[in-house]
């Protein structure tokens, strides 16, 4: 397991654990993501990435553990820690028989935005995610890159200090993608929190600075990517350990190879697909 | 490639609804059933849910059960006494029953499945259409129906043994036609519910004809003894006569003819009456399949306008445009309030549940007024406490699951730094406004048939209001947190999980009904009617305390249930 020191902490998890009946989703996790970080949470499917994003947001109890959101309690304040996050939940939170604007305005009313701030924040927001051409459109008919990208600017309106994503880029196009991630790391260079999964390993590479990987839900892997990689390099042998490791070999190596295959082993096949 | 597709044949698939294929998938579909009903029975919740169907079943049972003995010993009667045709006026009633309790009460029109979660599978249209049917018999409405023209059947027949096999032929193919009639109606009715334009359209349409049914109605008329009143009692036997006339050339009427001919050994013109009924069957189906058809091919009922590229490219350069607020405060139980108002402005379904109740004392207030005995000036007297028991009936689907429209967005509510409670306290005001607005327009009709009601009966209205408000929506609230489903606001269906919640909601009602009547009913009784208003006032007080109990405890409650909540409503 590969353990690497951190800097003072906006999120502080400590011993969380999830169980769903006699199954563990998340197993005595401890963790802490440094303000302005911007933080990668990967796991293969299954390993509890959504599980623990849910806990620390408020969308799921933990059945035991302590999260600190900015040194604040979640569990004993928890309305104080949501006025400074934002979140784009696996579901994304949208309301379908609202108009994009109707639920950007409803949203900034719900954080205590007054009137003002809310509605010129919601034009700006819907011009910058290019939302603007339908404005009667019902959000339930949006395509779901662009409900991806409403439920982005919903996370943001009340301008949050951390930012959990659950696959924000999942079934966003490259022209968004790429305005998206320039907005991202803009908030995070002000010195905003970014914490981030994504089963898109190239993406968690360019953006974040440091990664964790979850597995069965147990931390096996966390630290900025080079300490991960001098930590995987460590472990290797053979003739490719001087090459600078990706981010998959370095996950794939972490993960202890489960469901990838490597080129001594036989890849299992189904006869009847063509 | 063993176990792959064969490949497609030049020509289209040819898959009837009872080839090999289909019936593999109607029983794919069946085990899909059983299967999820035995995992639901794993919940506490889902063996509520069984109880709450047996019970309803018993319920619907029973008042179908009266009815069909009437009936059946009705057409026995008629044909006993050489009155065949006269059994027609006993299938006018059961097909304005069927029809009528398929359109207007959402509870008996059974589940309108959403077929469209098989578009991913090769299902034909045909069993498409069959699976719509079938959904379509299992409804209360189809059954009490189907128990109706049994009993009918079994009258006719009993009475007159020769033609039972003319009379089940024709009661099989009348039946056809009205299972046929009303899933096209209530087809067609969400398709036109689900856009504004035709929305208001219908809902025009639906008040016009409920009110144009009035003039027909004699009650209208005041002073029974008046030569005016005579005058125009000649005018409707005149209309009935005229109308008995023409009812031969529809369903019913063909019906009974085919009976009265075969009765009359002319068998050549019975099966020309079942012939125009089998067309008449046709033609239904014919529209059915119209609208299935859209359907099945993915239609898109949206809100949203259809837009041309050059129309949307225009906008894009546009400045976007901010949207009228509907409602001019801020904070979170405004936004809420807005956001649900919204919500409901574009539920065609939700509108039409509001309107039903309104219709209802339209179209029911004749028959008080008018019809039978007023058994000790009762429903004069109290007609108003009476019709305001009708303003709860359009809000119990909004009152008792007010979380199950969110879907998914019922996340917001818990990532938001706003307390439950106030989203809450937000759905609770729009709720009130909405009630208090029906109560309105419901009492403004009950003075307009009644003329105004006794100042004693006012206040005791108004004070049962009071007490049954509150209590109501502190159990709404209840039942909305421990007993949710997931509602879908552009069907008028009934939801899975809908019938635990909605019973209890009923009994709860009912409960609120029962103390009213009690206390009301006691004092008039005593001599007393003023000394109602104060009890009800103490009550009013009560239940706006444990209101207020429940409102608070909500954050507790819902953080408790929140998993479950979370499950079930954005599932």
């Amino acid at each position: 397991m590969l353990f690497l020191p951190r800097m003072s902490p906006a999120i502080s998890v400590r011993n969380l654990t999830r169980r769903f009946g006699p199954f563990t989703a998340v197993d005595n996790l401890s963790l802490d993501v440094a303000a302005g970080q911007f933080f990668g949470f990967l796991g293969p499917n299954g390993a509890g990435k959504s599980t623990t994003i849910k806990m620390l947001t408020g969308l799921l109890s933990p059945t035991s553990g302590q999260i600190e959101i900015l040194g604040l309690d979640f569990a004993a304040r928890p309305l104080d820690v949501k006025r400074q996050i934002g979140v784009v939940p696996e579901g994304l939170a949208l309301f379908g028989r609202l108009t994009a604007s109707e639920y950007l305005r409803f949203v900034g009313r719900m954080y205590g935005l007054d009137r003002d701030t809310t509605n010129h924040r919601t034009d700006e927001l819907l011009d910058f995610m290019n939302l603007a051409a339908e404005p009667k459109k019902l959000v339930t008919d949006f395509s779901h890159g662009m409900q991806k990208k409403l439920a982005l600017a919903a996370a943001v309106i009340h301008g949050p200090r951390i930012l959990f994503l659950d696959e924000p880029f999942e079934g966003v196009d490259a022209l968004a993608a790429g305005t998206l991630k320039a907005m991202l790391q803009r908030m995070t260079e002000r010195g905003a929190t970014i914490f981030l999964t994504s089963h898109v390993l190239e993406i968690v590479e360019r953006l974040c600075s440091h990664v964790a990987i979850i597995h069965q839900g147990r931390l096996v892997a966390n630290g900025s990517l080079d300490e991960l990689r001098a930590g995987v390099a460590a472990t290797l042998t053979g003739p490719d350990t001087g090459q600078k490791l990706t981010l998959e070999e370095i996950f794939l190596n972490v993960v202890g190879g489960s469901g990838a295959a490597t080129s001594e082993e036989p890849v299992q096949e189904l006869s009847w697909l063509a | 490639m063993a176990g792959l597709e064969p490949a497609p044949s030049p020509g289209p698939a040819r898959d009837g609804f009872l080839s090999r294929r289909a019936r593999q998938q109607y029983a794919a579909l069946a085990w899909i059933q059983v299967c999820m009903f035995f995992n639901s029975l794993r919940t506490r919740r889902g063996n509520f849910e069984l109880g709450a169907r047996v019970v309803t079943f018993i319920i619907f049972t029973a008042v179908a059960l009266g009815p069909s003995i009437g009936l059946g010993f009705g057409a026995w009667a008629m044909a006993s006494a050489g009155h065949l045709r006269a059994v027609a006026l006993l299938l006018w009633v059961l097909f304005l029953s069927w029809q009528g309790f398929s359109a207007l009460a959402p509870a008996l029109a059974g589940q309108n499945p959403e077929l469209s979660q098989l578009l991913r599978y090769p299902v034909s249209f045909g069993s498409w259409i069959l699976l719509y049917l079938i959904y379509g018999i299992a409804a209360p409405s189809s059954l009490i129906g189907l128990l109706w023209t049994a009993a009918i059947g079994i009258g006719v027949s009993v009475a007159r043994p020769a033609i039972a096999g003319w009379v089940a032929i024709t009661l099989a193919l009348f039946a056809l036609f009205n299972l046929l009639l009303s899933r096209t109606i209530l087809a067609w009715i969400e398709r036109w519910l689900a856009q504004r334009r035709t929305r208001e359209i219908v809902t025009g349409l639906f008040l016009l004809l409920a009110l144009a049914a009035q003039a027909l109605n004699p009650a209208f008329h005041q002073d029974y003894r008046s030569p005016r009143y005579s005058h125009q009692k000649q005018a409707v036997v005149r209309l009935f006569d005229r109308a008995a006339r023409m009812q031969g050339v529809f369903p019913p009427g063909l019906a009974i003819d085919a009976f009265a001919e075969a009765d009359s050994h002319r068998t050549l013109d019975a099966a020309e009456s079942l012939l125009a009924l089998a067309f008449y069957s046709f033609a239904t189906a014919g529209l059915l399949a119209l609208r299935l058809r859209a359907e099945s091919r993915g239609e898109n009922l949206s809100e949203a306008p259809r837009r041309s590229p050059a129309a949307r490219a225009g906008a894009a350069k546009a400045h976007c445009p901010r949207g009228r607020p509907l409602i001019n405060f801020s904070g979170p139980t405004a936004a809420v309030f807005e956001k649900d108002l919204r919500y409901l402005l574009r539920s065609g379904p939700m509108l039409y549940n509001l309107a039903v109740p309104l219709v209802m004392v339209v179209v029911f207030g004749g028959t008080m007024r008018g019809g039978g005995s007023d058994f000790l000036g009762i429903r004069h007297t109290y007609a108003l406490p009476l019709a305001m028991i009708w303003a709860f009936l359009g809000l119990t689907r909004l009152i008792s699951n007010n979380l199950g429209a969110e879907g998914h967005g019922i996340q917001f509510f818990f990532l938001s730094p706003t307390p439950i409670r106030t989203v809450i306290l937000g759905k609770n005001l729009l709720h009130l406004t909405l009630f208090l607005l029906e109560a309105l327009a419901i009492a403004g009709l009950v003075i307009f048939r009644f003329g105004a009601p006794e100042p004693s009966v006012v206040a005791a209205t108004v004070a049962w209001i009071l007490f049954a408000v509150p209590a109501n929506f502190a159990a709404g609230n209840v039942l909305s947190i421990r007993m949710p489903y997931r509602a879908n606001l552009a069907r008028m269906r009934r939801e899975s999980g809908a019938l635990g919640n909605g019973l209890s909601s009923m009994l709860a009602q009912f409960s609120f009904i029962v103390i009213g009547a009690v206390v009301v009913g006691g004092s008039a009784a005593l001599g007393h009617p003023w000394v109602a208003t104060p009890i009800l006032l103490a009550l009013a007080a009560l239940s706006v305390l444990v209101y207020a109990r429940v409102l608070s405890s909500v954050d507790r409650v819902v953080e408790s249930r929140r998993d479950s909540l979370l499950l079930e409503i954005a599932k």
